[in-house]
C-alpha cells in the first residue's frame, strides 16, 4: 500500500479542473452545418425579424398609445424579453445576435451586399468593406458604454415598457446609431461596444449551453489564412472580430456563423454543453461592473414592477406622477446602488475573503474579477424569476395583439377580444423560488470551481469562498422576500 | 439582388397593406352609403374627439373637442369608438343605445339609423376621470322641418 502523501492528497487535482463535456451537434445534424453554410442564412432569419421589426415601428407611431393594446410593448417588453432571458440566452448563447435587425442597414453599406461575400483587402480581412474602416478608440473598446447605456435606459423602463413612442425612439435611435457607425468604424462596433442589449448578452451567454467553437484549437493555430476572422472569398471577416483559435468564451462570439462558412479545415462547430460550467472566468472590471448592474436592475425591476409599493412606482413614472424629485431620488439611488454600494460589498466580500483564507500572495484584483463568476447565473436567473410573472400575469395581452397589432380594431386570427387572463398567478411565487435556488446553486458551483483554480489547498479555499458565498445567499434573501414575502 | 427585392418589398409593402386596411377594408365591411364616424375618448381633458390619436401624437399634442357631428336624415351611421387612455363607456340616452365600454386601446363600433331629424346627444357613460363630465357631444340630424323630431 502506497503511502499517501498528505499534501497532495489535500490537493485538488488538475484534471477535476478540464473541461466538461461537449457534444459536436454539426456532427450530429450534419443539415444544421449545411443550413449555416447557406450564404443567406443570416439574411433569412433576420428578415422576419426586420419585418417584425418595422411593423413594431409603425405600430408606436400610428398605432393606439395604449400600451397592453399596442404590438410593440406587448411582444417586446412580454414576449421578447421572456424568450430572450429565458429561453434564448440559457439556451441559445447570443443567437439573438444572429437574428438581430438593428445592425442589418449598417451591415448592407459597409459590405454594399445582402447576401454574396465581396473578396478584397480592406485593412485586416481579405474581403472588400465600404467605408473608412477606422478603428474604435481603445479606450472605448470594452463594454462600459454598454453599461452605461443599459443603466441609463433602465433608469427610464417605467416608461420605456409602457409608452410605445419611448420604445420606438429608443430602438429607433439604437438603429440610427448602428447604421451610421458602419460606415465609419470596422466590422460590428455597435454591436461589440455600444448596443446595451449586446451588453448583458455577452455576460449572460458565459453560462449558455451552446458554444461555436473550434473542433480541433491545433488545426486553428497550424492554419496559416486564419479565414474566421480575416474573411475569404465564402464568408465575411469576422464581424466580431473573434479568431477561433483563441476563443474560450461565448461573451464576444455573436453567432453570425460566418467563421462556419469561410473555415478551409471546416474545423469550427456548435456544441451543446452543461450549463454555467464552462465560461468561468471574467476578464476585466468592466465585466465585474456589468455583472453588478444588472443583478441590481433585477431587484430594483423586481421593487418597481411586481412589489406593492405604489411610491416607488410613482417615482418612477415620471411622466404621469411629474414627481421629479422622486423620480431623481429613484435615479439617483438605482445608479448609486449598481455602481457604488453592491460592487462595494462585493469588494468588501473580497477583502473579507482574503484575510480568512490568508491569501496574500493572491493578488485582490485577481480575487475580485475571478470571483465575480458567481454573480452571472445569479443574475441570469434572478431576472428569469422576475420576469416569469411578467408572461404569467400578461401573456394574455400576446393573444389579442396579435389579432389588432395596432389597436385599429383588426382581428387577423379572431382573438382581438380574448380577455385579460392572468395565467396561473397563484403558482408565481412556486416558480420563482426554485429559480433563484437554482440561481444560487449555480453561482456557489462556479465560485467553487474559480476558487479551484486559484488556490490549491482546500482549506484555504473553503475559507476564502466563505464571504463571497455569504454575499450570494444574502442577495438570494433579499430577492426571496421580494418575491415571496 | 433577391435579397434586396426581399427588403425593399417588406419596406414597402408593410405601410401599403396596413394603409389599404385601414382606409379600404375596414370602411367596405359596412354596406355602401354608411356614415362612418370615429370618435376617440380622452381623459384628459374630458374630451370626445375625431384627431387619429395615436403614439405619435398622444403626447404632447391636445386633441381638439368635437363640435356638432352632422347626420343626414336616413344615414346609417357607424360610430366607430376609441379610447385612448382608460375604460370609457359610450351611451346615446335617446336611442337607448349602449352603454357600451370602450376598454382603452380597443376598438368598438356601435351602429344606428339616424331615422329622424334633431339632436341626439352622446356622452361617456362611465367616470371615468375627474374631467368626466366634459365627455358628451352631439350627433345632429339635418331633414325636413315637417317631420317629427327625436
Amino acid at each position: 500500500m502506497v503511502t499517501a502523501n498528505p499534501i497532495a492528497e489535500a490537493t485538488v487535482p488538475t484534471e477535476a479542473l478540464e473541461r466538461p463535456w461537449r457534444f459536436n451537434l454539426f456532427a450530429r445534424w450534419p443539415w444544421l452545418k449545411r443550413l449555416v453554410r447557406m450564404r443567406s442564412f443570416q439574411f433569412l432569419v433576420i428578415l422576419p425579424n426586420l419585418f417584425m421589426f418595422y411593423l413594431f415601428i409603425i405600430s408606436a407611431l400610428f398605432g393606439t398609445p395604449v400600451g397592453n393594446r399596442n404590438i410593440i410593448i406587448v411582444f417586446v417588453w412580454i414576449l421578447w424579453w421572456f424568450m430572450l432571458i429565458a429561453v434564448l440566452v440559457p439556451f441559445g448563447s447570443r443567437i439573438w445576435c444572429t437574428i438581430c435587425p438593428l445592425p442589418f442597414f449598417g451591415d448592407w453599406i459597409q459590405r454594399r451586399a445582402v447576401i454574396r461575400v465581396r473578396t478584397g483587402k480592406s485593412p485586416g480581412t481579405e474581403n472588400s468593406f465600404f467605408g473608412l474602416h477606422k478603428r474604435w478608440p481603445k479606450r472605448l473598446s470594452n463594454i462600459w458604454l454598454q453599461n452605461f447605456g443599459f443603466l441609463f435606459l433602465a433608469t427610464f423602463s417605467a416608461l420605456l415598457v409602457t409608452r410605445p413612442i419611448v420604445s420606438a425612439a429608443v430602438f429607433g435611435i439604437l438603429f440610427l446609431v448602428a447604421t451610421v457607425l458602419a460606415p465609419v468604424f470596422r466590422l460590428r462596433t455597435f454591436c461589440n461596444y455600444v448596443c446595451p442589449i449586446s451588453g448583458f448578452l455577452s455576460l449572460y451567454a458565459m453560462t449558455a449551453t451552446v458554444e461555436l467553437r473550434s473542433v480541433d484549437k491545433d488545426e486553428c493555430l497550424k492554419c496559416k489564412s486564419k479565414a474566421c476572422i480575416r474573411g475569404s472569398d465564402k464568408g465575411w471577416a469576422c464581424p466580431w472580430n473573434v479568431y477561433m483559435g483563441k476563443l474560450d468564451r461565448n461573451n464576444y462570439c455573436g453567432l453570425c456563423f460566418e467563421c462556419v462558412k469561410s473555415c478551409p479545415n471546416d474545423n469550427i462547430s456548435l456544441f451543446v454543453r452543461p450549463f454555467a460550467t464552462s465560461d468561468v472566468v471574467v476578464r476585466g472590471y468592466d465585466e465585474v461592473w456589468k455583472a453588478c448592474i444588472m443583478l441590481v436592475l433585477a431587484l430594483t425591476y423586481s421593487v418597481m414592477l411586481l412589489g406593492p409599493w405604489g411610491r416607488f412606482k410613482d417615482w418612477a413614472n415620471v411622466s404621469e406622477a411629474r414627481n421629479w424629485a422622486g423620480f431623481g431620488l429613484f435615479a439617483a439611488g438605482q445608479a448609486l446602488l449598481a455602481l457604488v454600494i453592491f460592487p462595494g460589498l462585493y469588494y468588501v466580500s473580497i477583502r473579507l475573503a482574503k484575510w480568512y483564507a490568508r491569501a496574500d500572495s493572491v493578488p485582490t484584483k485577481e480575487l475580485f474579477l475571478k470571483y465575480a463568476y458567481m454573480l452571472v447565473p445569479m443574475g441570469l436567473l434572478a431576472w428569469i424569476a422576475f420576469s416569469v410573472p411578467l408572461l404569467m400575469v400578461n401573456g394574455a395581452y400576446i393573444i389579442s395583439v396579435a389579432s389588432d397589432p395596432l389597436g385599429w380594431g383588426m382581428n387577423l386570427f379572431g382573438t382581438a377580444d380574448f380577455p385579460w387572463t392572468p395565467l396561473w398567478p397563484h403558482w408565481v411565487p412556486f416558480l420563482q423560488v426554485p429559480i433563484l435556488l437554482t440561481g444560487l446553486y449555480y453561482g456557489l458551483r462556479g465560485l467553487h470551481k474559480v476558487g479551484r483554480r486559484i488556490f490549491t489547498d482546500p482549506a484555504q479555499l473553503h475559507r476564502s469562498l466563505v464571504p463571497p458565498a455569504a454575499l450570494l445567499v444574502g442577495v438570494t434573501l433579499v430577492f426571496l422576500k421580494l418575491f415571496i414575502g | 439582388m433577391a435579397g434586396v427585392v426581399a427588403v425593399v418589398l417588406v419596406l414597402v409593402g408593410l405601410p401599403l397593406v396596413l394603409w389599404h386596411w385601414r382606409h379600404v377594408t375596414s370602411v367596405h365591411r359596412y354596406p355602401p352609403g354608411t356614415k362612418i364616424v370615429t370618435l376617440t375618448a380622452v381623459a384628459k381633458g374630458g374630451v370626445w374627439t375625431r384627431d387619429d390619436i395615436v403614439g405619435l401624437t398622444y403626447w404632447w399634442r391636445k386633441p381638439t373637442r368635437i363640435g356638432d357631428v352632422p347626420l343626414n336624415h336616413g344615414d346609417h351611421v357607424v360610430v366607430r369608438l376609441r379610447s385612448a387612455d382608460v375604460l370609457h363607456s359610450f351611451a346615446i340616452p335617446l336611442l337607448r343605445l349602449g352603454p357600451v365600454d370602450i376598454p382603452a386601446g380597443h376598438t368598438v363600433d356601435v351602429e344606428f339609423d339616424a331615422k329622424r331629424p334633431g339632436t341626439l346627444t352622446f356622452l361617456c357613460w362611465q367616470v371615468c376621470s375627474p374631467e368626466h363630465p366634459g365627455l358628451h357631444g352631439r350627433f345632429v340630424v339635418k331633414g325636413n322641418e315637417q317631420e317629427e323630431t327625436w
